[in-house]
C-alpha cells in the first residue's frame, strides 16, 4: 500500500491522489482442489523507494520492481515499459526472501533462504551476480556502503562482497561458531550485529578479532542504529542500550518492560524506541541527563514490523494490521489506517 | 510473564530438545528420535499399565462375544452382563484409557517443542526467543540444521516414504490391539477406525512438517516394540490365523 500523508492526515478515503494499493500474488498448486489458484506474496522486508518506483522482496523467493503510476492506474504487472519487473523472470523462485532489499547506485541486493545474495539491475531486473553459497538459509538484510556489500549468518559469519561482481572479500567468524541473528549495521568503518548467545559485536571490517561485545540478557533480534559515536540498540530483555561505539561502554539504558523487537529510529535529539507490547518511548539521546523519558504513547497492539519518522510523525504497524501515525511534539496517534491485506 | 504450561512443560522439554541437538551432532533428526525414545521411556509404567489393561479385556474377549450373542438384541441386558463380568475379572474397562489420558500433555509438549524448535519463519524465530534458556549450549545450537537423512524437517516430505511409513506403522499398532467384534455394526466401525486413523496421520505427513511426522514414525515404531513384548502380535496375528483355513 502507498499512502498520501497529507490525505492521510485529512482522513480521506483511501485510496485518496497518489494513493494506492497492490496484491503481489503467487499461482498456487490449489492444494486438494483440482482448480488453480494464486496465494497473496508475504512481505517480511522494508521496501526500498527510488523515485516512483518500489521494490519488494517476496517470501515466494522473487524479488519486484513496482511502478506508482502503472499500480495507481490499476494496470496488469509488470508494466516492462515502466520498468516493472520481477525476478526470476523464467523457471523456479529463490529461496525465500526475508531480508530487505537494498539499494545501490544502480542495483538493488537481495538475500535470499538459498543462501545467496543476488545484486539485479535497477531497470529491468537483469541478474548481474549472484554469489556463491554463504549460508544455510539467509534472511539478514545486506548493508551496503562503498564498493562493498556486508553481510550476516546464522553460521556466525560475517561477509564483505565485491559489489561489483560478488565476490567473498572479507569473511570474520565468532570465535564459538554462534550465528548472528540480526542484520549488520556498518557505521565508521565497522559492523555491528547481534548474535544468539545474546550479544551485541562490534568488528571493524577487515579484522580477525571482534572490537568489542557487549552481553545482554537476551539477543539483539532488530539491527542496531547510530549517530554521534553511540549504538542504540533495542534487545529482546525489554532493554534500549546506548553504548559506545569505540569501546562497547554501556552509557545507559531503559527499560521498556516488553522485548523490544524493532529498530530504535533516531529524531534530532531523540531515540524512539517502541516496545513490542505497544509501548512508544521518546528518549533523550544525551550521556546524562536528568529525566531520559520525554514523552510515552501507546498504541495497545503488539509491534513486530519495522517502523519510520518522517518530519516529526512516527509510523507504526501494529500486528493488528493498522497504520498508526504517532505525533511526536503531540504525544499522541495523529491518525491511523487499517491496512487491507489478506 | 510465562504461563505454568510453558514453564513446567513446554519450556524445559523444549530447550532440552535444542540442548540434544547440540550434543548430538547438531542433528535435530537424532534429537527427535532421542527424545521420543526418552519420553517414551518415561512414559513406560503408564504405557504398561495401559497395555495390562488391554490385554486383560483381550483374554476376556471370548466371554464378551459370547454375551454378545446371548444378548444381543437386549443392550440394557448385555450391558449389565458385560458390567457383571469386567466386577468379576476385577478389570475396568476405562482402565486402558486414564493412563492414555495422562500421557497426553506430554504428547502435546512434544508436538509443541517440535514445531516451535524448527522456527521455520521469522515470527517463528522470534517467538522462540520468548521460550529459550540462557546458556550456551542452547545459543549455539540455534538454528537448529532442519537438514536428515533425505528431509528437510521443517518441510513436509515430497516422497511419499515417511507417509507410508507413519500410516503403515500406526496401522500395525492398531491392528495389534483392535478386537473383532461379532456386533456387524461395531466390527464395521473398527474396521473404519482402523483404516482412517492411518489415513489421517499418512495425510498430515504429507501437510505437516517432517520433524512432526518423524516423531509420530518413531512413536509408533517403539509403541509396537513395547506393545509386542506385552501382548505379542495380538490381533494382527490372530486375524492372519483366522483367514489361513478359510483360504485352505
Amino acid at each position: 500500500m502507498v499512502v498520501n500523508l497529507s490525505a492521510r492526515s485529512e482522513n480521506l478515503t483511501f485510496p485518496a491522489l497518489g494513493e494506492w494499493s497492490y496484491a503481489l500474488r503467487e499461482p498456487s498448486g490449489g492444494g486438494f482442489s483440482c482448480s488453480a489458484k494464486s496465494i497473496a506474496v508475504a512481505i517480511y522486508g522494508v521496501p526500498a523507494v527510488a523515485e516512483e518506483r518500489v521494490f519488494i522482496g517476496g517470501y515466494n523467493g522473487r524479488a519486484y520492481a513496482l511502478n506508482a503510476s502503472a499500480r495507481s492506474q490499476g494496470q496488469e504487472f509488470p508494466q516492462t515499459r515502466e520498468n516493472e519487473w520481477f525476478y526470476p523472470k523464467v523457471g523456479g523462485a529463490l529461496g525465500s526472501i526475508v531480508g530487505s532489499p537494498v539499494m545501490g547506485d544502480d542495483a538493488i541486493y537481495v538475500t535470499s533462504a538459498d543462501g545467496k545474495v543476488y545484486c539485479l539491475e535497477k531497470d529491468f531486473g537483469d541478474k548481474r551476480w549472484n554469489s556463491t553459497i554463504l549460508s544455510e538459509k539467509l534472511w539478514s538484510t545486506p548493508g551496503v556502503e562503498g564498493d562493498s556489500v556486508y553481510l550476516t549468518t546464522f553460521e556466525g559469519h560475517l561477509y564483505a562482497l565485491s559489489a561489483e561482481d560478488g565476490k567473498v572479500t572479507w569473511n570474520f567468524t565468532t570465535k564459538s561458531g554462534i550465528g548472528f541473528v540480526s542484520s549488520p549495521l556498518v557505521y565508521g568503518g565497522t559492523l555491528f550485529a547481534g548474535t544468539f548467545d545474546s550479544r551485541l559485536y562490534a568488528v571493524k571490517v577487515g579484522a580477525d578479532e571482534p572490537l568489542w561485545e557487549f552481553p545482554a540478557g537476551n539477543c539483539f533480534w532488530s539491527t542496531p542504529v547510530a549517530g554521534n559515536g553511540t549504538v542504540y540498540a533495542g534487545c529482546l530483555d525489554g532493554r534500549v542500550y546506548a553504548i559506545d561505539a569505540d569501546n562497547g561502554t554501556e552509557l545507559w539504558s531503559f527499560d521498556t518492560g516488553s522485548p523490544v523487537v524493532v529498530s530504535p529510529l533516531l529524531s534530532g535529539d531523540l531515540l524512539i524506541a517502541i516496545s513490542e507490547s505497544g509501548a512508544i518511548y521518546f528518549l533523550k539521546t544525551a550521556a546524562s541527563v536528568d529525566s531520559r523519558l520525554v514523552s510515552e504513547v501507546s498504541i495497545n497492539v503488539s509491534v513486530q514490523a519495522a517502523p519510520c519518522v518522517q518530519d516529526g510523525i512516527v509510523y507504526v504497524r501494529g500486528q493488528d494490521n493498522v497504520l498508526y501515525a504517532v505525533d511526536i511534539n503531540r504525544g499522541e496517534v495523529a491518525w491511523r489506517l487499517p491496512l487491507s491485506g489478506e | 510473564m510465562a504461563n505454568p504450561w510453558d514453564l513446567i512443560i513446554l519450556n524445559p522439554m523444549l530447550n532440552g530438545l535444542i540442548a540434544l541437538s547440540a550434543v548430538l551432532f547438531n542433528s535435530f533428526g537424532l534429537a527427535i528420535i532421542v527424545l521420543t525414545v526418552i519420553v517414551r521411556l518415561i512414559l513406560l509404567p503408564l504405557t504398561l499399565k495401559q497395555l495390562h489393561s488391554t490385554r486383560i479385556l483381550q483374554t476376556m474377549q471370548p466371554k464378551i462375544q459370547e454375551l454378545q450373542k446371548k444378548f444381543g438384541k437386549n443392550q440394557r441386558k448385555l450391558q449389565q452382563e458385560m458390567m457383571k463380568l469386567y466386577k468379576e475379572a476385577g478389570v475396568n474397562p476405562l482402565g486402558c484409557i486414564w493412563p492414555m489420558l495422562i500421557q497426553f500433555p506430554v504428547w502435546i509438549a512434544l508436538y509443541q517443542s517440535i514445531m516451535r524448535a524448527l522456527a521455520t519463519t521469522p515470527e517463528s524465530l522470534l517467538d522462540l526467543f520468548h521460550h529459550l534458556y540462557s546458556a550456551e549450549i542452547i545459543a549455539r545450537a540455534i538454528p537448529l540444521n532442519s537438514h536428515f537423512l533425505w528431509l528437510n524437517l521443517g518441510l513436509p516430505d515430497s516422497t511419499l516414504i515417511l507417509a507410508v511409513i507413519v500410516g503403515g506403522s500406526m496401522w500395525v499398532q492398531q491392528k495389534m490391539v483392535t478386537a473383532p467384534s461379532l456386533e456387524p455394526r461395531q466390527q464395521s466401525m473398527n474396521s473404519m477406525m482402523l483404516l482412517m486413523m492411518p489415513f489421517m496421520f499418512a495425510l498430515f505427513t504429507l501437510m505437516f512438517p517432517s520433524g512432526l511426522a518423524l516423531f509420530w514414525a518413531v512413536s509408533n515404531v517403539i509403541g509396537i516394540g513395547i506393545q509386542y513384548k506385552v501382548t505379542g502380535w495380538g490381533y494382527l496375528r490372530r486375524r492372519a490365523q483366522e483367514a489361513s483355513p478359510k483360504q485352505e
